[in-house]
């Protein structure tokens, strides 16, 4: 096993080397260069060169990637203008609420996805099968924010059931404070990864329903709980370990909307913030953090897969 | 003495897209204690349905209709799931065919034998892996107290259904249902495994019932036999009476498609004609009278019985075999198996060309690590310095275990693969040198016949298409022209030219094969490589393949390489036999001598492995064949390769690799330090050569 | 599972003879070994018949269908301004002469569903289009080299879905502020990366194939391979795979709208629609404003879906062989 995790992280490290230059070139994209998006159009040619200068884009590109290579090393994701403040400390203080949001939302989507689609495949082609799997395709088919905005105007604007905004702490412990402000925000989150799951669950649970093993163990006399507790669930959840380390972009974009239609103050309404400003250093900065946890979590699949997997582990 | 288990009337459907499948129909078995039954049949004559149908596993759709079971006098049939639990596992434990995709792979195997003792005992969970552990050792595993806790795919093919049945036994049942058991094992695995199954059941006091489609694994084995067709009994007795004086047609038309039978003579196999009918809608007679050579108007309109002259001897006909002399209509010549006309021409003449010529031929596939880098960590020796010659109209037909090489051998000879080292000559030129057009040209000659014909054919393409393809590829003919040739291949190989309009899936396993050998001869090649053509086939429906083999090899001078793990077709349809063992050649020759006389102690133990459809020679080799697996191709063993499986290895054989010697016969040659025979010369041979005698 | 051999379908009298003129008999058909079927169907028909099996999906051709008239045909018949603000209608409530009412700055709420869903469909299927092309060739050709190329190759792709999709997005929407061409690119630019590795996997296993390997042992080239069987037998995978693009491509859309990082006003999509309804949520039940667009998409997307899956279905041979 200790080979194949070496492999998988050398693998995530050549990963990460193309990552930053995918990402330094995004810099580069920008009509008239990344100053010009700083400064905006009326800025003229001078101001333009001198902030070249400063910050090292008239240098080979190579010589940048280097920098900025160093820089990011070094823990340094850049300085925002925009906001008068590094990048970093955005992070600090923003990434933790979010952290709480996803969390929350994939644990409930977890808590509903996996056993109502084991569920469905024990039930397969029943109606409940059929009505369930019409949730899980609107699910798929709606638009995050469009649900969030539905839960908002039936449970908060028409029935004043719960707050139509999310906790607005600046703290993880004002934002648990308020738990009643939070139960929206997680629902709508939690929708479309539920989709996700119980699909995903179903179909794993029906393949290895027919797998041989499955006879075998019910020759043995064990009864339908048994076989599909104990035999089949191991076998199916193997398969979602890794379906959930490659869903962290998905978590990302829903974590976006979510905290927009909610108000909620964490890095994907910051995120949207610096869109609007066209804060390049910000956007740039998240950007990587996202993939960073992209690859992190990819990685933690591979060990989470290999844990359970004895096939990987004893090779 | 009260039968253990005793079904009556058994009726099983199971309900498809497109009709109620019948899949046994009033199926009346009996099984007495600590007797073995056989179960024989072709694939979809309700054999395992019937198996299922005891053990309450019946597919999705399936259900039992009618008629009773009966387990020491207990009718199980009707008991709710609960009670047929407390029944699986306990009183009857079953096995299956394939035991890598039937254990739980992420399970270990002890906590899986465990289970069944948790199930059914009041133990502890120590307990019953004690148990585990016990019945591991049992069943031949060695070292089982170190092994409980490794998973099935740490296991070897052989030892993995050593598990299995040790699951089934786990809490000594009174019945052990083995359906196919060694289907997916190697021939020498399969009676270590058949062996072990007896020798269990006499240690235990169970009965068996063995299911399977193979007469050989029967002959040995079974005490009385149950002969089932489309879904019902054809014919029941003890299985000596089954072998020396069977009375249904069918168990008749059977024994005489086996290539067995025939190889000593070499007369034609005897194919029943067609496939066996749909189940949806069976015909109103007797099922069998479509393919029947003796079938009457009666037949066709009237089920018969299942009766018989003696207690014991069942069969459902109303012209029996035996009764040739009244109520027979049936075209008599027919019986009589035809006789080949001799040996194939070409091998009489003996003084051909020699077409292909291999020598020191060596393929070594990577063992890499790392998806990155790719690091080799090592070579699987799949091909190690092989030489060996045929001449034109000869058939070579290599044996050996699966991971032997004849495979690769096969790709080499075809360009699938390129040879590490070594060459192939054929006819006089070196293959591996010519390159570009004059290779795509010299391809022409050297065509394959694939072991899955539905794989290798592309599920888009019309039959007409793919046969055509390889005459597009060699720009042969004009369009019409090439459709010409299409329609008289078809021909040939006894298919309609209608076929050509249809597309892969709409034929029948037996008419694919046909239409593979139609590919590989489109081109009119001079060698044909045929890898494992017919061991996806049914009996009958194998011995149609080998007789169209051998008759276009008469009709057309066919050159072929025919690889099977199978001796009895390798011996009936090759002028000569390659034995192969991890990467060598350890003895080759004329099919007889080879099979008749064998050198080396690998040969004795195969043929001695592989079961004969004939209990007399089967109970006689009791406690022959091959000891242990087939160590990894990857490190081979020193000196002689089969050192650590052999009977007579001392110490110069993992020192020294034997060389080829020469043996009693023409062209008999075997590499072994201490032959069963004593070798004519004791000079080196080099390269074997495969000609007429 | 249990071994069960698929029975054949026998209709006897549908079985043709050697020549155009004779027919065989079942029995002359039994002798050849010859099990009488119906007439040839190809692979193609038999997908579209599974297909045509699945009323969910047929309901949902149905719809897109209707998406599709609605939207490109709709506006000749009802005729709206979308070009012109008009403060009078301003926010108006459904009336028989703005059937869905009006929007915060005044044209039809209904005519703006259609001229949005142009904008939503052109550009959800073209960027599922482009991508698809895009990925196929890349996968295909990683596929098909393989070795160390296919593996820089594919660590190129990873690094791509290691970025979270979105946020590139929103950064390449904000840099060129799409016009609905633009859009296109900038959505494929991103989804080819899963299609590749898709039909990379794809092509790898087809290589492998029996039948592929076939066409070595005649003498075929590589090229002939790869035209002849890899692609033909890996277009269905394509075609699904194309099938859920399209619904994604809506869907990201529509957010990027929401976002007001969409298409630029006048112009609409369904996505921007709703995020100048959102505005109006919280000040009163301007309910036209919201519903209509929402539905839009969701009716579309799950209807690609549908379809996607049906096909998926359709193509499975596992499936047709039942």
């Amino acid at each position: 096993m200790i080979g194949y995790l070496i492999r998988r992280i050398l693998q995530a490290i050549l990963v990460t080397f193309f990552v930053s230059v995918i990402t330094l070139l995004l810099v580069h994209l920008f009509p008239g260069g990344p100053i010009r998006a700083l400064l905006g159009p009326r800025a003229n040619a001078t101001e333009v060169a001198y902030y070249n200068h400063l910050y090292g884009y008239n240098k080979p590109i190579y010589v940048q990637y280097i920098k900025y290579v160093g820089q990011l090393l070094h823990g340094n994701l850049g300085y925002s203008v925009k906001l008068n403040q590094t990048v970093t400390s955005e992070i600090a203080s923003d990434l933790p609420k979010t952290v709480v949001l996803v969390f929350l939302g994939t644990a409930v989507s977890l808590i509903f996805g996996i056993p109502l689609g084991v569920y469905q495949a024990v039930k397969r082609y029943t109606v409940t099968d059929y009505v369930l799997t019409g949730v899980s395709f609107l699910g798929y088919a709606t638009p995050t924010f469009f649900f969030a905005l539905l839960l908002v105007e039936w449970f908060a604007v028409d029935t004043h059931l719960f707050p139509a905004f999310a906790p607005q702490g600046t703290t993880i412990g004002a934002v648990l404070s308020d738990p009643q402000a939070l139960v929206l925000p997680v629902i709508a989150y939690a929708f479309l990864l539920y989709a996700l799951w119980s699909r995903y669950m179903r179909s794993s649970v029906m393949d290895n329903l027919v797998q041989d093993y499955v006879r075998t163990a019910r020759a043995k006399g064990a009864s339908e709980r048994r076989v599909l507790w104990v035999h089949v669930f191991r076998n199916s959840l193997i398969s979602i370990v890794t379906l959930l380390g490659l869903s962290l972009p998905t978590l990302v974009a829903g974590a976006i909307f979510i905290e927009v239609v909610f108000n909620y103050p964490g890095m994907g309404l910051a995120f949207f913030q610096a869109a609007q400003n066209v804060d390049l250093q910000t956007l740039l900065g998240f950007t990587l953090l996202g993939t960073a946890a992209t690859i992190i979590g990819n990685l933690l699949a591979d060990v989470g897969y290999a844990v359970l997997d004895p096939r990987v582990r004893y090779s | 003495m009260a039968p253990l288990l005793e079904i009556n009337n058994l009726q099983t459907h199971i309900q498809l897209r497109q009709g109620v499948v019948r899949a046994v129909d009033g199926v009346s078995i009996h099984v007495e204690p600590g007797e073995t039954l056989g179960v024989v049949g072709e694939s979809g004559c309700g054999k395992t349905m019937t198996a299922l149908s005891i053990m309450g596993l019946l597919p999705t759709g399936g259900s039992i209709v009618g008629g009773s079971i009966k387990m020491s006098g207990r009718e199980i049939s009707a008991l709710d799931a609960g009670d047929m639990r407390k029944i699986r596992g306990d009183e009857i434990g079953m096995i299956f065919q394939d035991p890598l995709t039937s254990l739980n792979p992420t399970m270990t195997v002890g906590k899986q034998i465990a289970e069944a003792v948790l199930l059914h005992r009041e133990v502890t969970h120590a307990q019953a892996m004690d148990r585990a552990v016990e019945v591991l050792d049992l069943v031949g595993l060695p070292q089982a107290r170190e092994r409980v806790g490794e998973y099935p795919h740490q296991f070897s093919g052989g030892m993995r259904q050593r598990v299995m049945i040790a699951m089934a036994l786990a809490c000594e049942p009174k019945l052990l249902i083995a359906d196919e058991p060694t289907t997916a094992l190697d021939v020498t695995i399969q009676k270590q495994i058949l062996e072990l199954i007896d020798d269990l059941r006499q240690r235990l006091g169970m009965s068996v019932i063995l299911v399977t489609h193979d007469l050989g694994v029967i002959a040995g084995r079974a005490d009385r036999v149950v002969v089932m067709y489309a879904g019902k009994i054809a014919e029941t007795t003890d299985t000596g009476s089954l072998f020396s004086n069977p009375r249904h047609p069918y168990s008749e038309a059977l024994f005489h498609a086996l290539p067995e039978k025939a190889a000593e003579n070499r007369e034609r196999l005897y194919s029943i004609p067609g496939i066996p009918p749909d189940l949806t809608n069976p015909p109103a007679g007797c099922r069998f009278a479509p393919r029947c050579r003796y079938v009457t108007d009666r037949c066709r309109e009237e089920q018969p019985p299942l009766a018989g002259e003696e207690p014991g001897h069942l069969f459902a006909c109303f012209h029996p075999v035996g009764e040739a002399e009244h109520g027979r209509t049936g075209t008599v010549s027919a019986h009589m198996p035809e006789q080949a006309p001799g040996p194939a021409p070409s091998q009489a003449d003996g003084a051909g060309e020699v077409l292909l010529s291999v020598e020191n031929l060596v393929k070594n596939f990577p063992v890499t690590k790392g998806v990155v880098l790719q690091r080799r960590v090592g070579w699987v020796s799949a091909v190690a310095d092989i030489s060996f010659s045929i001449r034109r109209g000869a058939t070579l037909g290599l044996v050996g275990e699966s991971g032997c090489g004849k495979t690769t051998i096969g790709r080499l000879v075809v360009g699938l693969d390129k040879p590490t080292s070594g060459s192939i000559n054929f006819a006089g030129k070196d293959l591996a040198k010519s390159s570009g057009r004059q290779y795509r040209r010299e391809r022409q000659d050297i065509q394959l016949m694939f072991q899955d014909a539905y794989a290798s054919l592309d599920p888009r393409m019309r039959a007409g298409t793919v046969l055509r393809e390889p005459l597009a590829v060699q720009r042969i003919g004009s369009r019409s022209e090439q459709q010409r040739r299409v329609g008289e291949l078809l021909d040939q190989v006894g298919l309609p030219r209608s076929a050509a309009e249809r597309y892969p899936h709409e034929f029948s396993g037996g008419q694919r094969q046909r239409l593979g050998f139609a590919r590989a001869l489109i081109l009119s090649p001079q060698l044909i490589v045929a890898d494992e053509p017919v061991s996806a086939l049914d009996v009958s429906i194998q011995a149609q393949i080998l007789n169209l083999m051998r008759d276009l090899q008469r009709e057309l001078g066919l050159t072929y390489l025919f690889i099977s793990h199978d001796l009895a077709v390798v011996r009936y349809l090759s002028s000569h036999i390659g034995v192969m063992y991890l990467g060598k050649l350890v003895e080759v020759g004329l099919a007889d001598e080879v099979y008749l006389r064998p050198a080396h102690p690998y040969t004795r133990g195969l043929i001695d492995s592989a079961p004969v459809p004939d209990p007399e020679t089967e109970l006689a080799k009791v406690k022959a064949g091959i000891v242990g697996e087939l160590p990894s191709a990857i490190n081979p063993p020193s000196g002689c390769r089969f050192r650590t499986r052999c009977p007579l290895a001392e110490e110069i054989c993992a020192e020294v690799e034997p060389p080829l010697r020469s043996f009693p016969g023409t062209g008999h040659l075997a590499a072994c330090h201490f032959p069963l025979q004593s070798p004519m010369q004791t000079e080196t041979i080099t390269a074997a050569e495969v000609a007429g005698p | 599972m249990a071994m069960i051999t698929p029975p054949a379908d026998v209709p006897p009298e549908a079985l043709q003879g050697p020549d155009a003129g004779g027919v065989l008999t079942a029995t002359e058909a039994a002798k050849l070994g010859v099990e009488p079927t119906q007439k040839p169907r190809g692979m193609l028909r038999r997908s579209w018949e599974v297909f045509a099996e699945n009323k969910l999906a047929l309901a949902s051709l149905g719809i897109v269908l209707f998406m599709v008239l609605f939207t490109f045909v709709g506006p000749l018949i009802y005729h709206t301004n979308q070009v012109n603000t008009n403060l009078a209608t301003y926010l108006c409530k459904p009336s028989a002469k703005h059937l869905l009412g009006c929007n915060e700055v005044g044209y039809d709420e209904l005519g703006r569903l259609m001229v949005g869903g142009q904008t939503s469909l052109e550009v959800g299927v073209a960027a599922a289009v482009v991508a698809v092309m895009i990925g196929t060739l890349y996968g295909a050709i990683s596929g098909f080299i393989g070795g160390a190329v296919d593996s820089l190759m594919m660590r190129i792709v990873d690094a791509g879905l290691a970025i979270p999709y979105i946020m590139v997005i929103i950064i390449l929407s904000v840099i060129y502020h799409p016009n609905p061409a633009i859009m296109i690119l900038i959505i494929a630019a991103f989804y080819w990366l899963g299609v590749a590795r898709l039909v990379r996997g794809e092509t790898l296993t087809l290589r492998t194939r029996e039948y592929v390997q076939a066409v070595k042992v005649v003498g075929g080239s590589g090229l002939r391979a790869v035209i002849r069987h890899v692609v033909p037998n890996a277009i269905g995978t394509i075609i699904v795979q194309a099938t859920f693009a399209v619904a994604d491509s809506i869907l990201i859309l529509s957010g990027l709208g929401f976002l007001g990082l969409g298409i630029t006003a006048p112009a609409t999509d369904w996505g921007s629609m709703l995020s100048g309804g959102l505005t109006y949520l919280q000040g009163g039940n301007y309910w036209w404003l919201i519903y209509p667009p929402g539905i839009a998409i969701i009716l579309t997307c799950i209807a690609f879906n549908f379809i996607g899956d049906a096909l998926r279905d359709a193509f499975e041979t596992r499936l047709q062989r039942r």
